[in-house]
């Protein structure tokens, strides 16, 4: 429980920071500064060049360091359509958060 | 003109259907689904899932698994066959790696205890216990190596190498694979529902299934089953996503009916890849729409009784399928309640009883490989002569040695030095793009800048249409960084991406990818004899491809994985790593060093070998007149053994032009030879070989060639000539 209690008292805007560099870091995304990345672009398809392959991996990552298990395609299609909307999704979700 | 026919004069299989051909036939007739939760090995119980597990118990119990399953599976096959095969050919994808994954886990340090990890292990250990002495090939394709295997095997047959043909498929049940399509969100909780409306992915299975492919030439029996064609193809669209319209699936069918010799709707059955997955189901429709129209024969997928077997399921199916001609059964399409309409299919539901003639059966793969097989009851095609071996010729070359690229590796062999080590990923990498590298690690860097500098060198104008590449051990840093993260999280968590470029093939699709390469795509594996597996499976596809293509060995150094799978890597000592490649074209459509794939033996039972090979190449005039240098290749861990056929070889062929013992310059690594090779294409370019390896001056070829022999475990030959 120790690691949920470091998101006890993190904004949104921290969170998305972090995500934004977790990805960079996740998918060693070279070209990318993760200050640049905008919360509002799409993740797949959009500026990154992320696939499919991308997501799951991204999927893992989530699941470890924010114990939120997305685990079908129809609901990953949904939160992995932005960093925004993904960062709510973890925020809604993640034991640690609330 | 000979008319080479392939026909099966043995089948055996191991299902989870049971035991035996016999098990397989009733299932075919009742139906029903044999997938269950996993029994065979512990995993915590959110992780348990259903899979196609073979329940059967084994005799020989100091092997893995996948060894059991395919030794099982030739004794039936071989059961009424007293003549050894002359090639065993049998598509694997994960080998002896359940119990490499337990030795790992508990930190097993003695390299005994993974002597059979290798992929290539299983087809290298069938070979020996029936007495095999000619060629060993193990293609390692992913899910379509069991069907990749069997059309190499009748093309190896049509070009008169061998008469008997060991063929098949074997895989058994692993965490790798378990645990890494479930990572990738592929598995279908329910257990597999192809073709259902409610389909949510595959179950993963084990098998094996050996068929002995005899080439005749007399007058077709009506009661023996052919396989009559057969046709490969690549997407070179996406490391796991079928191309979303099946347009690879489509070209291999259609190749495949082509090299039949018949037409769509000749075909009275086909056998599906059908896993299950939402996208293969809807891409193998989509080209089965395209090539049939609305007169879609009756169709089935085997999957949602037995799961998918990966390299096995290609062998399987073709068994079915063959049981389908001989018995007249269409077996189910176990699983599927409601079928999509969106994929405008209509699978038979419950075992039907039907007259089958001709049978199309699809396997599909990570990598875009697609293959698909034409086998019958009897031809209705005109004869299929037996083709004449297409002499090949060397457009261009690469090299990575732990110097770097073939232009440094020359420069230090020149200045008498060695070209051991470990290049840096960093001085690999330089030539490719770092957006398309980002999730590859060190095999597949290699294949890619190995592959795009043979092009470069090559000056080539075209896109190569295939890729043929060698590894002995596959991506090592993939499969360990894979499980170790599987074990470090108490199995909860992996990473999707290695277990994609864990696939032996993996990195041939990634050339694939890059280049557009979307003709036969093909992995090979087997140890020291991997590049020799490789360039020998491209002669024997060769008169059907028209354009330029790839023949690549690479092999990776592991800090972990190398000393414990590699007993050369581990004698030696020293950390080396590297590969070759070359561009390659037929004859007829290019001039250039000429290169052929010439000698391809085991030593075990085998007295004579050396013997046989000096025989094979003419007589010791023959030999002195044609080659101006040898390259002897002798694995560290072969080292006496090696030597002494060296030795033996100089003495009978009473040959006194320079020796060059290649693994002293380039290090330990199973595709040395790749190396060896490349070389050899330079030295012939040049027409001379650096005074530092003949002992004085510049050694002029004078028209003459290099012959590259691999000695050890196997004897292997190679020539090159101006």
């Amino acid at each position: 429980m120790a690691l949920y209690w470091i998101y006890l008292s993190k904004s949104m805007e921290q969170l998305l920071s972090e995500l934004n560099f977790k990805i960079v870091e996740t998918l060693n995304l070279v070209d990318v500064i993760p200050d640049d990345i905008d919360p509002d672009d799409h993740l797949i398809g959009g500026k990154l060049g992320l696939d499919s392959i991308d997501i799951l991996e991204l999927v893992m990552m989530i699941e470890k360091d924010y114990a939120v298990k997305i685990d079908s395609k129809e609901l990953g299609a949904k939160v992995f359509s932005s960093i925004k909307s993904l960062a709510g999704y973890i925020y809604e979700n993640s034991p640690g958060m609330h | 003109m000979v008319d080479i026919k392939a026909y099966i004069a043995g089948m055996g299989v191991v299902s989870p259907a049971g035991r035996g051909i016999k098990s397989l036939k009733s299932w075919m007739k009742q139906g029903g689904r044999r997938i269950r939760p996993l029994n065979l090995f512990a995993v915590p119980s959110e992780n348990l899932l259903p899979v196609g597990e073979v329940s059967e118990s084994f005799e020989v119990l100091e092997i893995p698994r996948a060894h059991q399953l395919a030794f099982a599976a030739t004794q039936e096959a071989m059961a009424g066959s007293q003549a050894p095969p002359d090639a065993v050919i049998i598509g694997v994808t994960t080998g002896g790696i359940l119990t490499t994954e337990m030795h790992l886990k508990n930190r097993v340090s003695d390299p005994e205890a993974f002597a059979y990890h290798a992929v290539g292990s299983v087809a290298e250990y069938i070979a020996g216990k029936y007495y095999c002495k000619g060629p060993v090939i193990t293609v390692s394709n992913a899910c379509s190596s069991g069907t990749a295997a069997i059309k190499i095997a009748l093309e190896m047959l049509r070009s008169g190498q061998a008469r008997r043909v060991l063929v098949g498929g074997v895989d058994s049940l692993c965490r790798l694979t378990y645990y890494g399509f479930k990572s990738l969100q592929l598995i279908d909780p329910e257990g597999a529902r192809p073709l259902d409306q409610d389909r949510r992915g595959m179950s993963v299975g084990e098998a094996a299934a050996m068929i002995l492919l005899v080439a005749d030439k007399a007058t077709p029996d009506n009661s023996i089953i052919e396989i009559l064609g057969g046709g490969l193809s690549c997407d070179a669209y996406h490391p796991t996503s079928p191309h979303p319209n099946g347009e690879g699936a489509l070209n291999a069918m259609r190749a495949a009916i082509r090299d039949a010799g018949i037409s769509p709707s000749d075909i009275d059955y086909i056998n599906l890849h059908g896993t299950g997955t939402l996208d293969n189901d809807l891409s193998e429709a989509k080209a089965l729409k395209s090539l049939f129209g609305d007169n879609l024969p009756p169709l089935s997928s085997v999957k949602g009784a037995f799961g998918h077997s990966l390299g096995a399921a290609g062998a399987v199916e073709a068994v079915i399928s063959a049981i389908s001609i001989s018995e007249g059964i269409i077996p189910a399409n176990t699983g599927c309640q409601t079928p999509d309409q969106k994929l405008g299919l209509d699978p038979v539901l419950e075992p039907i009883e039907k007259k089958v003639r001709i049978v199309l059966s699809n396997s599909f793969g990570f990598g875009g490989n697609n293959a698909a097989l034409v086998m019958g009851k009897y031809r209705e095609k005109k004869p299929v002569p037996t083709k004449k071996k297409p002499t090949l010729t060397i457009e261009g070359s690469a090299i990575i040695t732990g110097v770097g690229d073939i232009k440094k590796t020359l420069e230090h062999i020149s200045a008498g030095k060695d070209c051991q080590g470990t290049s840096p990923l960093s001085e690999i990498s330089k030539s490719l793009q770092p957006s398309v590298i980002r999730r590859l690690k060190r095999l597949p860097r290699m294949a890619l800048a190995l592959a795009l500098a043979a092009c470069k060198n090559a000056n080539l104008q075209e896109t190569p249409s295939s890729v043929f590449l060698g590894t002995g051990w596959g991506p090592l840093s993939e499969t360990y960084d894979f499980l170790k993260k599987l074990y470090e999280s108490d199995e909860k968590f992996t990473s999707p991406t290695d277990f994609i470029g864990s696939v032996h093939n993996a990195p041939a699709g990634q050339v694939a990818i890059s280049l557009g390469a979307n003709g036969p795509n093909i992995t090979t594996t087997g140890g020291d004899y991997s590049f020799e597996q490789s360039l020998l499976t491209a002669s024997i596809l060769a008169d059907k491809i028209d354009a330029a293509f790839l023949v690549i060995g690479a092999d990776e150094f592991h800090e972990t994985l190398s000393p414990l799978f590699d007993r050369s890597v581990k004698v030696d000592g020293i950390r080396s790593d590297g590969g070759g490649a070359i561009c390659l074209k037929r004859s007829d459509v290019s001039c250039g060093p000429k290169i052929c794939s010439v000698f391809f033996e085991n030593t075990a039972d085998n007295p004579n070998i050396i013997q046989t090979l000096i025989g094979k190449l003419g007589d010791s005039r023959e030999i002195e007149k044609r080659f101006g240098t040898i390259m002897a290749g002798i694995p560290a861990a072969y080292r006496q053994e090696g030597e002494r056929q060296l030795h033996e070889f100089l003495a009978v062929s009473d040959f006194h032009q320079p020796v060059i013992d290649y693994r002293r310059l380039t290090g330990e690594f199973a595709s040395a030879s790749a190396v060896a090779t490349a070389l050899a294409a330079e030295f012939i370019r040049n027409k001379k070989i650096p005074a530092s390896l003949c002992d004085g001056d510049d050694y002029s070829l004078n028209g003459k060639g290099i012959l590259i022999v691999g000695f050890g475990k196997l004897v292997t030959a190679i020539e090159i000539t101006p």
